[in-house]
């Protein structure tokens, strides 16, 4: 073995050392900015040419959804975060992704509320397209959206109170 | 109703079948530990070829087993933990199969085949054993909230991990500090799984009385003071780790097992008086040490004088920490290459002072990657802590992540006489089974709660 392949072999060494570091750091990069990907030019494409309709991912519910206060808000992408306005934790901020979030008492739930007027899988948070969808899992107390018991999937605008048990939330952009 | 439901749920599960996240992350995984692996295999390589100048099929295969078992551990995760961080196993496996490399490269230098003679094969097979450990962790703790139950039980098995090296017939004869366990054929450090036991029964215990520590107290001058009955537990603590350091002469761990108390206390309250508190301890406990033990008062003399000659010539002196340093000077920017340098002439060159051999074979560039896998094992952990619904697995996460990195901080600062040189193990690199064993548990923790989290509830309220 020369000195010079030895030579070679052990930069190529270092290199492929710093090479995993970066295909580390390279991966982790969602995490370090965020799930900040949020397509802000094709969200906003689809809501620009018809503001106050529903967007048309959701014409395609079999039920139309009940147009609620805030309904024809033009939107900016979907909502991001969820935040609970009254209840035990009020002022908590919830993340909210591209999953569908689960709410009720169950420990598998998303949202997990431990109260006595939360059933077990209470209600279910969905996007729609780029619109959040709440509907209603046939829950005892029943879920309400701007004051309104629903009894279909009901677009959740942004801002608009959701009561779930003795907990309300909205969302937020 | 009921057929909204069922036309609601379609559209959500073709999605499902398009997104599955949870496999991407295994992807992910699965492709970083290739590079891994290959860090590690042609480190190996590297070494024969510098050191023999020929391959020694033999050991590569050896080594290939470990490799085989970290694709277990991979499969396991897809089974048992989907949703677990991506980043950890590959880490852990870069940086182990790099220890076992130098291990083995010491091994086969000129002093090694006389004195410490095929470390390297039981570096390998206590990885074979870490990996199953990490393996049974995960199997055994199937949610890490679990863990909180046994609070109190995790404190007794702390007490008892931390003396069992006093019990007399167990002692390692011949050892500095009385950290061994010997059992037959097989020496153990308790203290190495007494950090994850610690973390557990503080993280349940801080979970439960964080309220009463972090509220009262009154103010005085800008800093809110605790109530003197809440001083209780630090204090314990603080007699515990000087309990270590005078009974054990173990500067490390006592230091190590504060420094967790500390953290954890003040991640659990948010009061900057604990991390003052703890501070202040710290220095009398040390002040009190430097003056009462004389082994301490050697390692504080060695660390300031190293460079005086009789001191470098004493019995106990300088010699190892100075020829630690020699080596990395050795060693420049791109180091000698692996199997071309001396690390071996350093003493315990393969178990704590292993980052200075390192540092001479691979050099500054070298040690900078090293030390840059394990800042992302730590904030990893920090991570997988921060973004944790329930507050126990964010003080577990977040306990055994700082123990790993204040470890790391302790003995390469000592190796590079940023601090005095207290004897700890470099986790995942240094020779020694328990120490690879309890890294290894704590990667499993860590792969454990990140599931619970990914996977669990959010939010509770």
């Amino acid at each position: 073995m020369s000195a010079l392949t030895l030579l070679v072999l052990r930069i190529a060494f270092l290199l492929l050392l710093w090479v995993f570091v970066f295909a580390v750091v390279y991966s982790l990069r969602s995490d370090l900015f965020g799930g900040r990907v949020r397509r802000v030019p094709e969200g906003a494409a689809p809501a620009a040419p018809a503001p106050a309709s529903a967007p048309p991912a959701v014409q395609s519910l079999p039920s139309p959804p009940t147009p609620g206060a805030g309904a024809a808000r033009v939107q900016q992408g979907p909502a991001s975060v969820l935040v609970i306005t009254s209840g035990g934790k009020a002022g908590l901020e919830i993340p909210l992704g591209t999953e569908p979030l689960m709410i009720g008492r169950a420990s598998d739930a998303g949202l997990q509320i431990r109260d006595d007027y939360t059933s077990t899988h209470h209600a279910r948070l969905l996007l729609w397209g780029s619109d959040w969808v709440v509907q209603d899992l046939d829950s005892t107390n029943g879920t309400f959206v701007d004051g309104v018991r629903i009894d279909s999937p009901t677009q959740v605008p942004v801002g608009v109170p959701v009561k779930v048990g003795a907990t309300t939330f909205e969302l937020r952009g | 109703m009921a057929d909204v439901t069922t036309t609601l749920s379609r559209p959500e599960e073709d999605r499902a079948r398009i997104i599955r996240p949870s496999t991407r992350l295994r992807n992910i995984e699965l492709g970083l530990l290739l590079v891994a692996l290959a860090v590690s295999a042609g480190a190996i390589v590297l070494v024969q070829l510098g050191a023999l100048g020929r391959i020694d099929l033999n050991v590569v295969k050896l080594a290939g087993g470990v490799g085989v078992l970290a694709i277990a551990l991979h499969v396991v995760l897809r089974f048992a933990a989907r949703d677990a961080d991506p980043f950890i196993l590959p880490i852990a496996i870069a940086v182990n199969g790099l220890g076992i490399a130098e291990i083995y490269r010491i091994d086969l230098s000129p002093t090694g085949v006389r004195n410490h003679l095929d470390n390297g094969t039981t570096q390998i097979l206590w990885t074979a054993v870490g990996i199953g450990a990490a393996i049974a962790v995960l199997f055994l703790v199937r949610n890490h909230r679990m863990l909180q139950r046994y609070t109190y039980i995790a404190m007794l098995a702390t007490i008892v991990l931390l003396l069992l090296p006093l019990v007399p017939g167990l002692r390692l004869r011949g050892a500095a500090a009385y950290v061994w366990v010997s059992v037959g054929p097989f020496n153990f450090q308790p203290g190495e799984i007494a950090k994850i036991t610690l973390a557990i029964f503080f993280a349940g215990f801080l979970v439960a009385r964080r309220d009463s520590l972090a509220m009262v107290g009154r103010k005085v001058l800008f800093v809110q003071l605790p109530r003197a009955r809440d001083l209780g537990p630090i204090i314990v603590v603080w007699v515990l780790a000087l309990g270590v350091i005078v009974g054990e002469h173990d500067l490390g761990t006592g230091l190590l097992l504060f420094g967790m108390f500390v953290a954890m206390l003040y991640v659990a309250t948010g009061r900057t008086s604990w991390i003052v508190l703890g501070l202040v301890l710290a220095a009398a406990g040390a002040y009190a040490a430097v003056h009462i033990l004389s082994y301490v008062q050697g390692r504080i003399t060695n660390w300031l004088h190293a460079f005086d000659g009789t001191l470098y010539d004493q019995p106990g002196g300088s010699f190892q920490v100075v020829n630690g340093v020699f080596g990395l000077a050795h060693g420049g920017l791109f180091g000698t290459g692996l199997g071309q340098g001396r690390p071996d002439l350093t003493p315990a060159a393969n178990s704590d002072f292993i980052i200075a051999s390192l540092g001479e074979e691979l050099g500054l560039v070298g040690v900078f990657a090293v030390l840059c896998l394990y800042l992302l094992f730590v904030s990893r952990g920090f991570r997988i802590g921060y973004s944790g619904p329930d507050d126990f697995g964010k003080l577990l996460a977040v306990g055994i992540s700082f123990v790993f990195a204040l470890q790391v901080f302790i003995v390469v600062g000592g190796v590079m006489r940023v601090i005095p040189e207290t004897g700890l193990t470099t986790p995942f690199l240094a020779a020694g089974g328990s120490s690879l064993v309890a890294n290894w548990m704590i990667a499993a923790l860590l792969l454990r709660i990140s599931d619970t989290i990914r996977s669990g509830p959010r939010t509770v309220i």
